[in-house]
């Protein structure tokens, strides 16, 4: 438009620099101060001194939990990937465009709604005097301990991500062209073929980004150990929450956050560059 | 071009966005009541000089003047130059009546009047009963009208259109021109049609501006430029020319292709040797295209009846003239 | 139908039941007589509705959990209109960067942002305040509200405001007349959905918190006592609640996808 100064792209740009500044910036780079700051007496005062470095990093404790979180996580990304795949590709080849549509509508709703209920009511239906045991039971067998363990946050982790990880992992079927299959079957190549040569190798991209979604949104989650997998060991989530309870230690917790934002932003990172890597 | 008080004067306008040069330096005045089409292949920058005209860019350098008083500096909103846009641009959330009654709105007028002059342009156009609709219930040709009624209601010295017709079926093409050039007529007022179809421009405009690369190639009425191209882009462009080495050193003659008289038999000795390709109908006429001598690509046209005659064969030897006065010099 | 047809349909129903099993079990659950829930259930009953909603406690946490939800949602489609409008409709340099800082926020794990929200709203007075967690969930919303506008932004002909403008209004009111009515119904839908996300949040709002309690907040602290089948019933209200603005933000959305 004409030269005259305007302030109107400014009203536009501008909020969001301010809020986000303000309000997500300013806590988070709060935190990483907080993490050089001195605890004494249960009070925290402003410093530049690395024992919160020092303490929670050189304790078994948070390695320990670094790697079950870690291993939790990359197990759930994994398993969400795989278990979503046969569910995502049917959904990208095998139904109409109308079952597809509200396949995913439906899985939208649970995806932005009552996380905690569900993992609440897992964890009645999980129970040892719960409905499934029961069910179980009449069959003969169990009862099975399903809570408090790795498959209890399994199951947690699952009903997290799937959700999510098929709603991807479809999209980035769907959207392969369909040329290059037919393309591929007038060349002669049976259905594994066709899966591993051509639809895997299209897809690849989504289907990573649908992985890293389901290893942050695990590495990050809180409810579903503490609830299902009876929070022993801890995660680093977990860590947190314990740490920031137990007398004022927020320095600390601070440093698991950093350590925690860290692994992500390179897990994030070295997957997409492993995405986007072109195939020689 | 005529001085005197043309309604819009582009002088030395450029326009650049970054190092690319859209628009390199036009000088051209359009006159009251004229309709004016800005003709070119894409990227010659034609849409860009509209687009200047209706102050959505601004230019690089140079004064746009509008009706006496410089535009440089007036924001599009309070220049008063209705564009018709090549999408149409309706608004999908008002039904036809608001649409067209929009400009009104924006310039406070009474919601009586606007309501009155909205429905007499409806009519004006041929699309009574058609205001309470909404935009996705009416045809292309309609949607076109609506289009056309929002940009007139306001009454403006000068309507901008650009490319309006590009997305009609062929034979709409023809209907909607009558309509806008009838409507101009009557009107009296200025056009300024920007396209890339010659038949458009040549169909409807007084004065038709041909643009290549950001510069004005040339200026003049249809009939002048078809016959007397003055370089040769635009024999290239516009209608179906052959263009030979002239005379003399950096000297191009053309002649045009229905000009081009085809014989089996030498008829003198200017006449260029020429094989035959092929054949091309168009209607009313068909186009031959011969290869000459150095290997160029020369055409003719000719009737039914003359190419029965000629019965031509890939590869067969033909002999083309054209009177003297039927070429034209152009220099390199 | 091919045979691996039926088997694929089964697969989907088996992610389906999981996916929503919990969900419907809390419901069937909530209306059951029985304290603990095994099957067979025991007999139908509004009993446990009407005992979690006879507490004061319960009503205050859901009107807590209303007023954040309404105040977010509202700055959640603000910010992210005001963002979505300024990517559709401006290129500047670090474009990426200032994309990257709106769309940011869901990546980082709540409970990180729970903590660094709980330390920055205590610096500026703020924590224990519903306003404190109305600031923290508008961050969260927001790159939602900003996908939604955005998706139906695109599917504004960008002639449209010029062509507004080429008829006489400024920027502004061009805004007002052709830009915000187009894309009304994506700014319900993501009204709705944002409200949504604030209605379920909880870790954030338990670290930010403190005495205020929000619907989430109150189930966790209920949960860390022991199995009470007044949080089916409480459970329940609030997944319905979620589910409905769900589905109206993703109709409002899909149905303008068809034009």
């Amino acid at each position: 438009m004409a030269k005259r100064f305007s302030a109107y792209p400014y009203v536009w740009r501008l909020p969001l620099l301010l809020w986000q500044g303000l309000f997500f910036v300013g806590p988070l780079l709060l935190m990483v101060a907080m993490s050089f700051w001195l605890v004494r007496n249960y009070r925290m005062t402003p410093d530049f001194v690395f024992d919160n470095w020092e303490r929670m990093l050189g304790r078994g404790y948070f390695w320990d939990a670094y790697r079950v979180t870690f291993i939790r996580a990359s197990i759930a990304a994994s398993l969400a990937s795989l278990i979503a795949f046969p569910a995502s590709y049917a959904l990208a080849f095998r139904v109409s465009e109308t079952v597809r549509r509200w396949a995913i509508f439906f899985l939208i709703v649970p995806f932005f709604t009552s996380y905690l209920v569900r993992i609440y009511a897992w964890q009645v239906l999980l129970a040892e005097t719960g409905p499934i045991n029961s069910v179980i039971g009449f069959g003969g067998l169990g009862p099975f301990t399903m809570l408090n363990s790795g498959f209890g946050a399994m199951v947690g982790y699952m009903t997290l991500v799937l959700p999510l990880v098929i709603i991807l992992q479809t999209f980035s079927l769907a959207a392969i062209d369909r040329n290059l299959i037919e393309a591929a079957w007038n060349l002669g190549a049976r259905p594994r073929d066709t899966l591993f040569r051509v639809i895997l190798p299209a897809a690849k991209v989504g289907l990573i980004i649908g992985a890293v979604f389901a290893f942050i949104l695990s590495f990050g989650d809180f409810v579903s150990p503490f609830y299902l997998g009876g929070s022993r060991p801890p995660t680093l989530s977990i860590l947190i929450i314990d740490t920031t309870k137990s007398g004022q230690q927020w320095p600390r917790a601070a440093v698991v956050a950093i350590m925690m934002i860290v692994t992500l932003f390179a897990a994030a990172f070295a997957a997409v560059g492993a995405a986007y890597r072109q195939r020689k | 071009m005529t001085d005197q008080d043309p309604l819009v004067r582009f002088a030395g306008v450029r326009k650049s966005y970054g190092t690319f040069e859209a628009v390199k330096g036009i000088d051209l005045d359009i006159g009251r009541g004229e309709f004016v089409a800005i003709m070119g292949p894409s990227g010659c920058g034609k849409t860009t000089t509209l687009r200047m005209l209706a102050g959505l860019e601004a230019p690089s350098a140079g004064d746009i003047t509008l009706d006496g008083r410089v535009m440089n500096d007036v924001p599009a909103h309070e220049r008063d130059t209705p564009l018709v846009w090549q999408s149409l641009a309706l608004f999908p959330f008002l039904n036809v009546r608001e649409n067209v009654e929009f400009g009104l709105k924006m310039r406070g007028v009474s919601k009586m009047d606007s309501h009155g002059r909205a429905m007499m342009w409806l009519e004006r156009l041929g699309l009574k009963g058609f205001e309470n609709r909404r935009i996705d219930q009416l045809s292309g040709g309609q949607r076109q009208r609506v289009a056309l009624a929002r940009s007139l209601v306001t009454e403006p010295q000068m309507l901008l259109l650009d490319e309006p017709l590009s997305a009609l079926d062929a034979h709409l093409v023809i209907r909607m021109q009558g309509v806008l050039t009838r409507l101009q007529r009557e009107l009296g007022i200025t056009f300024v049609y920007v396209t890339h179809s010659q038949s458009e421009a040549f169909a409807m405009a007084d004065r038709v501006v041909i643009m290549g690369q950001g510069e004005i190639a040339q200026i003049g009425k249809p009939k002048e430029i078809f016959r007397a191209p003055k370089t040769r882009f635009v024999a290239e462009f516009v209608g179906r020319n052959n263009i030979l080495p002239g005379d003399k050193a950096g000297q191009e003659i053309v002649v045009a292709a229905d000009r081009m008289q085809v014989s089996a038999d030498q008829p003198d000795a200017a006449a260029l040797p020429a094989e035959f390709l092929s054949e091309e109908f168009a209607g009313t006429s068909i186009i031959c295209y011969f290869e000459g001598a150095n290997g160029e690509e020369l055409k003719a046209q000719v009737t039914e009846e003359e190419l029965e005659a000629l019965d031509p064969a890939p590869g067969q030897r033909f002999w083309l003239t054209w009177a003297p006065e039927a070429s034209h010099v152009i220099t390199v | 139908m091919k045979p691996s047809d039926l088997v694929f349909r089964v697969y989907l129903a088996a992610i389906f039941v999981f996916v929503f099993a919990p969900i419907v079990t809390s419901m069937i659950f909530s209306f059951n007589s029985d304290r603990f829930p095994t099957v067979p259930l025991g007999s139908f009953t509004t009993h446990w509705y009407q005992t979690a909603f006879s507490r004061p406690e319960v009503w205050t946490a859901f009107g807590n959990s209303l007023i954040i939800a309404v105040c977010a949602a509202a700055l959640s489609t603000s910010l992210g209109f005001v963002t979505a409008y300024t990517d559709f409709r401006y290129g500047f340099r670090f474009k990426t960067a200032y994309l990257a800082l709106a769309l940011l926020p869901p990546t980082i794990p709540l409970v990180i942002m729970g903590l660094a929200m709980l330390a920055w709203l205590r610096q500026l007075g703020l924590s224990g305040t519903l306003t404190g967690i109305v600031i923290a969930h508008t961050v969260m919303g927001a790159p939602f509200a900003m996908a939604i506008c955005r998706l139906r932004l695109q599917q504004m002909d960008s002639a449209l405001e010029a062509a507004a403008w080429n008829l006489g209004a400024s920027p502004w009111r061009a805004m007002r007349v052709v830009v915000i009515p187009f894309c009304l119904p994506a700014l319900i839908s993501a009204y709705c959905l944002t409200a949504a996300v604030s209605f379920d949040e909880f870790l954030v709002a338990w670290f930010v918190s403190g005495l205020n309690k929000t619907v989430p907040v109150m189930i966790l602290e209920i949960l860390q006592g022991n199995v009470d089948p007044q949080i089916n019933a409480i459970g329940t209200v609030v997944f319905l609640t979620s589910m409905v603005l769900v589905i109206i933000a993703q109709l409002l959305i899909l149905r303008k996808t068809a034009r």
